[in-house]
């Protein structure tokens, strides 16, 4: 029999609290295996339809849960990424592409722009695919967007998991808001060399080039080296603060 | 392929790692129940996920917090 809403919110309410019971444990077991058809559907389409192998969580770990309960005036059906799974591209161009390929596979979804609005430096796309009356979250996040998350999650284990959600110490958290500005700018240089690619490649042949294109083109390809380089250097600065910083404790 | 993993966040380190078979999904959720029913009784934190993903290169791919020290993710 499935768990009503108040029942789930219920225990939402228990987790929060802390002193979780066995029975806690099963029940939201129960729970998060309601997410699995629906995960499945998701994922399976993912595969058969667009082709692509996303890496998936078919349910949010019970840590997670409690705290995102604990984090956010929410109740426990009301949290979106129970299930959800990840697509890992290689630049904001192809984001766009896979995102509208998957609006149009899951027909009633929302789209959540990180990219537009940026969650304390979280910068991707999700796509909460609704099916079978359940949302499943799909992640898309370019291999940039994934190191600064990735690292970001990473200091949040070993330092403090307030620096996910914006907290933590100063200097971390102003590293990781100026790496989250060096992606940002990396996504505006692809944006402006993808246009002059497309501006190139609608002249025809390359004695039509403009001056001003090649430039443009030269100059695009030089930024999106050059900021790569720049987020490196910067994360590697962030390391040896957190060393410094998990030394102190 | 499924991925049961206990990671211990403070260390950030995996402390056991499973796999199982892509037919194998009740038995990886009856694992992912009973490792937090014993990790709760024995009042232990840790993080307990079940993943999936295509083989385990991929796992590592799309994952490399649970795998990888600060150094290695920006190596």
């Amino acid at each position: 029999m499935e768990l009503s809403k108040t029942q789930i919110d219920r225990l939402g309410g228990r987790l929060r609290k802390g002193n979780i019971t066995d029975s806690d444990l099963r029940l939201l077991d129960e729970y998060r295996r309601s997410f699995t058809a629906a995960y499945g559907i998701v994922a399976g389409g993912i595969r058969r339809r667009l082709e692509l192998e996303p890496t998936g969580r078919p349910a949010k770990s019970t840590t997670s849960i409690a705290e995102k309960l604990r984090r956010e005036s929410i109740r426990l059906s009301q949290i979106q990424d129970i299930a959800g799974c990840r697509l890992i591209v290689s630049d904001t161009a192809e984001q766009n592409r896979i995102v509208a390929s998957l609006v149009e596979l899951f027909p009633d979804n929302t789209v959540v722009n990180r990219r537009q609005t940026p969650s304390h430096g979280y910068r991707a796309i999700h796509v909460i695919a609704k099916v079978e009356q359940k949302g499943v979250e799909i992640q898309i996040r370019t291999t940039l967007q994934q190191l600064w998350a990735e690292l970001s999650e990473k200091l949040s284990d070993l330092i403090d998991p307030a620096i996910k959600y914006g907290g933590g110490d100063g200097a971390t958290k102003r590293f990781l808001t100026s790496a989250s500005k060096v992606v940002a700018r990396q996504e505006a240089t692809e944006v402006i060399l993808l246009e002059a690619q497309n501006a190139a490649s609608g002249l025809g042949s390359d004695s039509a080039l403009t001056h001003q294109t090649i430039e443009a083109i030269i100059s695009g390809e030089r930024h999106v080296v050059s900021s790569r380089e720049e987020m490196i250097q910067m994360l590697h600065m962030l390391i040896e603060d957190a060393a410094r910083l998990k030394q102190k404790e | 392929m499924l991925f049961l993993i206990e990671y211990d966040r403070s260390r950030g380190e995996i402390v056991t790692f499973r796999g199982f078979g892509g037919e194998e999904s009740r038995s990886a959720e009856q694992a992912r129940l009973e490792m937090e029913l014993d990790l709760n009784r024995r009042g232990v934190e840790r993080e307990v996920v079940l993943l999936e993903a295509e083989n385990e290169e991929a796992l590592r791919r799309t994952h490399r917090r649970y795998f990888e020290d600060l150094a290695q993710l920006v190596s």
